[in-house]
């Protein structure tokens, strides 16, 4: 059985590399059959191809997608630099 | 009186999907800043058709609008057609040259472009060995080397240096230290230091962490909207007193 690191690694790059996502701050684990996707992203269809790509790259495990979409926020208060 | 207000932000990461939702966060940002400035990776992919989303939600706002682009505008080999359709938007888009702006009676330099990698003083590349990575070095030398010329060159009451990778570690303080040197260089800060500026704005590093300064003392932003959390931030240059309690009593109604 191929070691989990290189399995994790495989998986980051396929995120990184697929067309359909691009996405290079996604963090992977890998616990025995278990796939966890974690990090953030800005939208909701971007997780689900996150979660698509590392399913094809490793369709023998199970892949729990924990990505957080978040919404940028209104700006806040501004810093002044004197 | 209030100098200078900048808003900010990088990492914008538009595409089809998200249409029209960056721009309603934009809302507004005319009576918030004096000019907004974008700190590169602007699309996902760099396709032409993300460079149009990201021009459309640019297109018409009231104050000046000043980008570079980023690593992931450069993915498809698109970058100078990018460029082309921001400018085409009325976005001024800087390539290792600079651009004076008149804000009201103030004149605001801003220099910079992408930039690049290498890492940080003590544990960078150098120009040694492979063909490969003497290249990758002269990339960041020769970028910092030109943003030092238009910094010099620049005639202005203020400058500002706008990048898309980091000139120091310090913004950079939540990611993995082992990928450093893909972040940025501090090639660009000493460059930066050598020349002066009042400010130095940078995205790329989505993990990172927003306030450092550089060895000469230059304030430094990670402005990259997962860093912000928010559609944009607002730095203001030499904002005097009068401006802090007007500002609260505005924010407070
Ligand atoms: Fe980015
Ligand atoms: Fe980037």
């Amino acid at each position: 059985m191929e070691a989990p690191q290189y399995v994790v690694a495989r998986v980051q790059q396929a995120l990184a590399e697929d067309g359909r996502t691009h996405e290079l701050g996604i963090r992977v684990d890998i616990r025995g059959d278990q796939l966890f996707l974690r990090g953030q992203v800005s939208g909701a269809e971007q997780r689900e191809r996150l979660g698509q790509v590392a399913h094809e790259t490793a369709p023998e495990l199970h892949v729990h997608n924990e990505i957080k979409v978040v919404d940028a926020g209104a700006p806040g208060e501004d810093e002044h630099l004197d | 009186m209030i100098d200078l207000r900048i808003a900010a932000v990088g990492d914008i990461h538009l595409g089809e999907d998200v249409r029209g939702q960056y721009r309603r966060k934009l809302e507004g940002i005319e009576d918030r800043a004096d000019v907004f400035m974008l700190a590169g990776d602007l699309t996902r992919h760099g396709t032409l058709e993300e460079g149009r989303v990201v021009a459309d939600e640019l297109r018409g706002l009231s104050i000046p609008v000043v980008a570079v682009l980023g690593n992931h505008d450069y993915h498809s080999d698109l970058q100078y057609e990018i460029a082309a359709e921001l400018r085409d938007a009325g976005v001024i888009v800087l390539d290792d040259d600079g651009v004076v702006i008149q804000c009201g009676d103030k004149k605001l330099g801003v220099v910079g472009g992408k930039g690049f990698g290498g890492g940080y003083a003590g544990k960078c590349a150098s120009e040694f060995g492979e063909r490969e990575i003497k290249n990758f070095v002269s990339h960041t030398r020769y970028i910092a080397e030109a943003w030092k010329v238009a910094l010099k060159e620049i005639v202005a009451d203020h400058r500002v240096v706008l990048s898309h990778y980091s000139p120091i570690k310090e913004t950079l303080e939540g990611e993995p230290p082992e990928i450093y040197p893909f972040l940025g260089s501090y090639l660009l800060a000493e460059a930066v230091d050598t020349a002066g500026a009042d400010l130095i704005l940078h995205g790329h590093a989505h993990k990172g962490s927003e306030k450092g300064m550089t060895p000469g003392g230059i304030r430094v932003r990670n402005v990259a909207l997962p860093v912000l959390g928010r559609a944009y931030s607002v730095y203001c240059l030499n904002c005097e007193d009068e401006f802090h309690s007007h500002d609260s009593q505005r924010q407070a109604g």
